[in-house]
């Protein structure tokens, strides 16, 4: 079997693997050696579905001993033909690759050939190659398989620039149930020594760096040495193929963020690949949820909210027609509106259709001077959404509508330019009536959005 | 320098000055501008002018001593980043990124206080077109960083690596060193049909060259023995990653524009479909 058959087979196989990036860690370029990485990362290609390619994102095999339900790659899975590189293969693979421009690296992930340890020597042996003997600079990222030994990881770490241990359910019962061979320990133990080992390897080369101390050499050491996974490490689960709530979501991944320093979570709306009785018969792919789950995100790790405002035990889901920045500010409008000529930034991140980006513009140009809806628009900032929550130079820019939370939401969710363009062309409002709907379809709105129409026309 | 009046001088002053499409031609009509103490209302490449009613025609011939003095006083004023954007502004390709440079440092010099304050002032509207203008510039770099494609063309002993690349403004020198750095143990070229411009590094130097399309693939050598196996690789590689019940065409075209995708290898169907080299 030629390497263009083989690529074939475990790209396909790696696909349903969500994270895709090449961002976190600066490696300018060296004289000599091939490559290089930017902190902010480069997206190469995207994909007829729009997610962009950025690795050679494959599997080192597909041969697999676990029987992890909804994996298209478990071990009773006749239909699919098992194949392997061979780390020489996919180095060259890789190097071919990113000679062409075509990629900013490799990610290299594995089914569990014969034994954890097994498996990940091969990824070890891809990975010497490129950085030993290709002296290859560019962004590689691990995959750490869960029962794999310390040792292994280590060496693992100091030659990737990103690790990820794969969550792969949001909890305990559902692991169980559709990964009986693993455990939640089994996958937090890893994840808990890839931070352990950053800690360690940041601290120690903090040290180093600190040539005045009078206990230490004064001198560097001559060799730089690599650190352990400059980019941090990563992990993924699984969204509805199993019952757990955004609630418990957004919760586990926040702690994530918090006790295990990771620098990204990321959610996989769940796709039948396989047919499995304890899988849900799956009737839509739920991207709309994937998608508020990512925005929610966001909120966590650049716009400084607490998981504790975005979500809450009594409505354990997310909102599906409102982004939650939106449905927060919404629910808070008595934090608003703030006037962006002199209000903190903190608070301006708390608008919605203002960014991080459109903040940091906004503080910038205030500085000289005052701002108000010409000035906002030329920034960039989505001016028709953020016109709600905010007045300029002490004029309200959200006039015709009440101040209400159903009268505002209607607001949001209009569609744009009278639906002839964007995301929610033709799509009608909640409630909204139409000429062409039967009467009792009318009749028989549900109560709250009867008070939304209200809310709008009052 | 040459002046073309129209008999309507004297009665709508209105002046567009014209130059070569260089940033040296530009500052050369700021420098104009000052010394003829005029205030164009457009100043335009050649190719782009489009006459106002009743507007006379000043060509600027480029003049590096003056381009010299206007770089060197923008430099004195706003500091060498503030340059740098004015520079990035001017490989732009749209018609009014000339005007809009011109007004931009007739604030900038105007200004007496700190130096990066003119650029810092986005909301100010001499400020916020060049803002936009680089910004544009940036994502079309960004775009040529993403999509460059490279082939490996080899001929008994001479090998480079060669991309052609189509951006709307002429980008490559500001990507160039992108490149060098990346791919600094590869010689390569860079080549952009639109602009006819074409970056080269041989290993050692980096070089700009202009010249025009039918000059350069003349001279170039065959694709080497594996090239059409590593592209058929790669494509298959791009059409297994995708998943079906995905399948977004607009969000495809939004990251990536249609008018790349003749020179973006896995955007070709097969091997007949592959750019002519």
């Amino acid at each position: 079997m030629d390497v263009v058959q083989k690529l074939q087979v475990l790209a396909d196989a790696a696909k349903y693997d969500v994270a895709c990036t090449s961002s976190g860690v600066n490696r300018s370029g060296k004289r000599g050696q091939l490559g290089s990485t930017s902190n902010a990362g480069c997206c190469h290609s995207f994909t007829p579905d729009g997610r962009c390619v950025t690795l050679l994102k494959v599997l080192m095999t597909n041969v697999c001993i676990y029987d992890c339900a909804y994996c298209v790659n478990r071990s009773s899975n006749a239909e699919i033909q098992r194949v392997c590189f061979t780390p020489r293969e996919l180095a060259d693979l890789t190097i071919g690759f990113y000679r062409r421009n075509y990629i900013e690296g490799l990610f290299v992930s594995s089914g569990v050939i014969k034994s954890p340890d097994d498996t990940t020597e091969l990824m070890l042996r891809t990975l010497r190659i490129l950085r030993e003997e290709y002296k290859f600079r560019g962004y590689i990222h691990a995959k750490a398989v869960p029962g794999t030994s310390p040792e292994l990881l280590n060496r693992l770490g100091l030659l990737a620039d990103r690790l990820s241990v794969n969550m792969e359910l949001p909890s305990e019962q559902s692991l169980r149930l559709l990964c009986p061979q693993k455990s939640k320990t089994d996958i937090l133990l890893p994840m808990r020594q890839i931070s352990e080992f950053i800690a360690e390897d940041s601290e120690s080369r903090a040290m180093v760096r600190k040539s005045k101390t009078v206990y230490m050499s004064t001198s560097r050491p001559k060799q730089a040495t690599r650190a352990f996974a400059p980019a941090g490490q990563s992990t993924q689960m699984i969204i509805g193929a199993t019952p757990e709530s955004d609630y418990q979501i957004l919760n586990l991944a926040a702690s994530l963020y918090k006790k295990m320093q990771l620098k990204r979570v990321f959610f996989s709306a769940y796709l039948p690949v396989v047919q499995d009785v304890r899988l849900p018969s799956n009737d839509a792919v739920q991207l709309n949820r994937e998608h508020r789950l990512y925005q929610a995100d966001w909120l966590l790790r650049f716009y400084g909210f607490h998981v504790d405002e975005i979500i809450d035990e009594q409505n354990p889901f997310l909102e599906e027609g409102v982004d939650p920045k939106a449905n927060w500010a919404l629910n808070h409008l008595d934090h608003f509106p703030v006037e962006v000529n002199t209000c903190e930034q903190e608070m301006l991140l708390r608008v919605p259709g203002i960014g991080v980006r459109g903040a940091k513009l906004i503080m910038r140009a205030r500085r000289q001077s005052t701002l108000g809806e010409y000035e906002l628009r030329k920034l960039g900032i989505a001016f028709n959404r953020a016109r709600y929550f905010i007045t300029c130079n002490g004029t309200y820019c959200g006039q015709g509508y009440e101040y209400s939370r159903d009268s505002l939401l209607a607001a949001l969710q209009k569609p744009i330019e009278g639906g002839r363009h964007g995301r929610r062309a033709d799509r009608a409002i909640k409630g909204q009536m139409s000429l062409f709907e039967s009467l009792a379809e009318v009749t028989a709105l549900p109560e709250n959005n009867t008070q939304a129409l209200m809310g709008a026309s009052a | 320098m040459s002046e073309v009046c129209s008999s309507t001088v004297e009665v709508f002053d209105d002046v567009a000055y014209v130059y070569d499409g260089t940033l040296e031609g530009l500052l050369s009509s700021v420098f104009e501008a000052y010394i003829n103490k005029e205030d164009p209302a457009d100043v335009v490449p050649a190719g782009l002018i489009q006459l106002r009613l009743a507007q006379r025609i000043f060509s600027v011939s480029t003049n590096w001593e003056y381009a010299e003095r206007v770089r060197r006083g923008i430099i004195r004023k706003c500091g060498r980043r503030t340059f740098f954007q004015i520079a990035k502004a001017s490989v732009s390709s749209r018609a009014d990124a000339g005007v809009s440079i011109y007004r931009f440092i007739r604030y900038a010099m105007d200004k007496h206080k700190g130096r990066s304050q003119a650029i810092s002032n986005i909301s100010h509207p001499a400020v916020s077109h060049l803002f936009e203008i680089t910004r544009s510039v940036d994502n079309e770099c960004e775009h040529i960083r993403q999509f460059a494609r490279f082939e490996h063309l080899k001929d008994d002993g001479v090998q480079v690596w060669f991309a052609k690349v189509n951006p709307k403004d002429s980008v490559v020198p500001l990507v160039l060193g992108h490149f060098v750095e990346r791919f600094n143990v590869q010689p390569f070229i860079i080549f952009d049909e639109v602009h006819g411009v074409a970056g080269v590094w041989d290993g050692i130097k980096k070089r700009l060259v202009q010249t025009d399309s039918a000059d350069i693939l003349s001279v170039m050598p065959m694709r080497s023995a594996t090239e059409i196996d590593m592209q058929e690789a790669w494509r298959t590689f791009y059409r297994s990653v995708s998943i079906d019940s995905r399948y977004n065409p607009e969000l495809r075209r939004h990251f990536m524009p249609m008018r790349f995708w003749r020179n973006i290898t896995e955007m070709q169907i097969d091997e007949t479909g592959l750019k002519k080299i």
